[in-house]
């Protein structure tokens, strides 16, 4: 049983260490400025840095900045795309939403759906990291082809399972029927009772194979040592896990739930090709909502209220995240 | 057996537990689609697994390729990735060696405001988008619909390039710098050798992303001269009777391209995530 001083020794080295020596965290190095490599430029050379990033931040100022300043705006207006003239409506867009029940629904599928998709990604992402983890016959084959989900679009994602959901064709309903479950076969994105979690197993298709990725490359950052410590003090494979691994792969369990919440928030594309939104709405989502009512009922203005509401959520999310991940920062 | 070896066993069987429940979760649809591309439509409609030999065609593929404008969607999809991955390189290598070499006043804010587009509701940012799109006369042109996906690729590409040129020593830049090179010549000659790996999956990111992109592609694409192939399998499949052979086989030709290159950067995508890691202990 290692004791719990020891705990916090190894949780320092790989805390400190990790965020710099992994890829994707690096973005959140500017806190432990102390470790960077410092490059000493010269005054002469100050410009060129500016010259640099400018393409870049033209790019995003123009495409990025400017069009989130200006929907913010709209949210504002009655714009239309069918229409070029718009006036300012004050407060009515939000007015309007407040009484509009599909927002709500759609709301309350978004944080639902989100909860859900990242739990669960989490929780399967870290038992596949620790399977591949143990060094067995045709683990590196596995390895080497499991991530092939994350790379093919969504769209074809979407067909495959709508076409393996299908009543009479599809793969899952053939295999039901096989095993003596004819009865609950049904289109499994067709039912509005199952259509929802249907969803999340899209997501989960998609994104678990890069939690597992990722949270196996963090894991295999952690010295063999600490490991060996634990075992001489008789730890078994859960207490290890507990206090070794979650410890050492903590910074990346964090970006990866702070990205993936943001991104499955914001998605877009699974939900509106997989169902659009339906049936009955049973699947409308915030992103899908604005969507529609952008682009089928053109009203630009309303869509871009809902969008601001949804940035505000997110916004409370990431001020919430960074008071936690702060406070357990000058805990350590 | 002592229980140390017992233990290992029981671990053993629980990963490959794992490992085949994976690969019937992660596997199994992508193999599935691919056995019925080579299905004719009445032999889907069977229901059966296993159909007859006869009953295996490649008529699907013949028939998206030569009656349906599949390959010109193809095509488009094609160009319009690649674009958007050369001109994503070039802001995002350059963007990120500045972030990461230079004293730039401001620098934490920006990095902040890159990482916090992550947060920005991308249906919300399309609405003045489309109108920006619009009023540089850029609807339903080629180059429209690749600034539109910039800045869906520009925010993370810049971020884990940023993070690859940060775990590079500074001494190379230095002495390169002694023997007075300018910062072009350090970046290309320097730096972009040492980065290959990271700047390829970069790469490979971006152009996946651009090949997978719906949303952007639907508002901005007006015609078959800029719709990509994600418009097209989508349209495919909504249809009021879908030929699930002929969609199965434009979703394979979809799927192939991203499939092929991953293979090609897979090594890379772990070991580009990995080394750094491997590298410090």
């Amino acid at each position: 049983m290692p004791h719990p001083h020891e705990h916090s020794t190894a949780d320092q080295a790989i805390h400190g260490r990790q965020l710099d020596t992994f890829t994707l965290p690096n973005f959140f190095i500017y806190r432990n400025k102390s470790d960077r490599i410092e490059t000493g430029p010269k005054m002469t050379e100050k410009r060129e840095g500016y010259l640099l990033i400018l393409p870049a931040v033209v790019v995003m100022a123009l495409f990025t900045l400017y069009p989130l300043l200006d929907g913010l705006r709209f949210a504002f207006t009655d714009k239309s795309v069918l229409n070029d003239a718009y006036q300012f409506v004050g407060l009515q867009n939000y007015a309007r939403m407040f009484s509009d029940d599909i927002f709500w629904l759609s709301l309350r599928h978004s944080i639902l759906l989100t909860t859900a998709v990242v739990v669960l990604q989490l929780v399967l992402g870290l038992i596949l990291a620790s399977a591949m983890q143990q060094d067995l016959p045709g683990m590196p084959v596995f390895k080497s082809i499991i991530m092939a989900s994350w790379v093919i679009p969504v769209a074809a994602t979407v067909i495959m399972f709508k076409f393996m959901a299908q009543p009479d064709i599809g793969l899952i309903n053939i295999i039901l029927r096989s095993v003596g479950l004819g009865e609950i076969t049904r289109y499994w994105l067709g039912d509005p009772a199952v259509a929802l979690p249907f969803i999340v197993l899209l997501h989960l298709w998609r994104n678990v194979p890069f939690y597992g990725i990722a949270f196996l490359a963090a894991m295999q950052a952690i010295p063999v040592s600490y490991y060996e410590a634990a075992e001489i003090d008789g730890a078994g494979a859960w207490k290890k896990f507990i206090h070794i691994t979650l410890p050492g792969i903590r910074n990346m369990i964090i970006v990866m739930v702070t990205i993936h919440v943001l991104w499955t928030f914001n998605n877009f594309d699974f939900i509106y090709l997989a169902t659009g939104g339906g049936p009955v709405d049973a699947t409308n989502v915030l992103p899908v909502y604005v969507y529609r009512q952008s682009w089928e009922s053109y009203a630009l203005g309303y869509a871009a209220s809902m969008g601001t509401i949804m940035l505000i959520i997110l916004m409370i999310y990431f001020v919430i995240y960074m008071r936690i991940h702060e406070r357990g920062a000058s805990a350590a | 057996m002592s229980t140390k070896s017992t233990r290992r066993i029981i671990i053993a069987i629980l990963s490959y537990l794992v490992v085949i429940i994976s690969l019937i979760y992660f596997i199994l649809p992508m193999v599935w689609i691919i056995y019925t591309s080579f299905r004719t439509q009445a032999s889907v409609f069977t229901g059966r697994v296993i159909p007859p030999l006869n009953e295996f065609t490649l008529e699907n593929y013949t028939t998206i390729l030569s009656v349906t404008d599949f390959p010109r969607y193809f095509l488009n999809s094609l160009i319009i990735a690649s674009i958007v991955t050369l001109l994503s390189l070039c802001c995002s290598i350059a963007g990120a060696y500045g972030l990461s070499r230079f004293d730039i006043k401001g620098k934490n804010g920006l990095i902040i405001g890159i990482f916090a587009t992550q947060m920005f509701p991308q249906v919300l940012l399309i609405i003045p988008l489309y109108l920006v799109i619009f009023s540089l006369s850029l609807l339903d042109k080629v180059i429209g619909v690749v600034l539109g996906q910039l800045i869906l690729v520009l925010p993370f590409q810049i971020w884990m390039l940023k993070g690859y040129f940060d775990n590079i020593p500074a001494d190379l830049d230095d002495s390169a710098r002694i023997d007075g090179s300018n910062v072009i010549q350090r970046l290309l000659y320097v730096i972009l050798p040492v980065a290959a790996p990271g700047v390829m999956v970069a790469a490979f990111f971006s152009f996946v992303v651009s090949w997978g992109d719906y949303l952007i592609v639907s508002i901005i694409s007006q015609s078959e001269r800029t719709a990509t192939i994600t418009l097209v399998i989508q349209r495919l499949s909504a249809s009021l009777l879908i030929r699930w052979g002929q969609v199965a086989a434009a979703t394979v030709l979809t799927i192939v391209p991203t499939i092929l290159l991953f293979s090609f950067v897979q090594s890379r995508l772990v070991e580009g995530m990995t080394a750094g890691a491997v590298r410090e202990f």
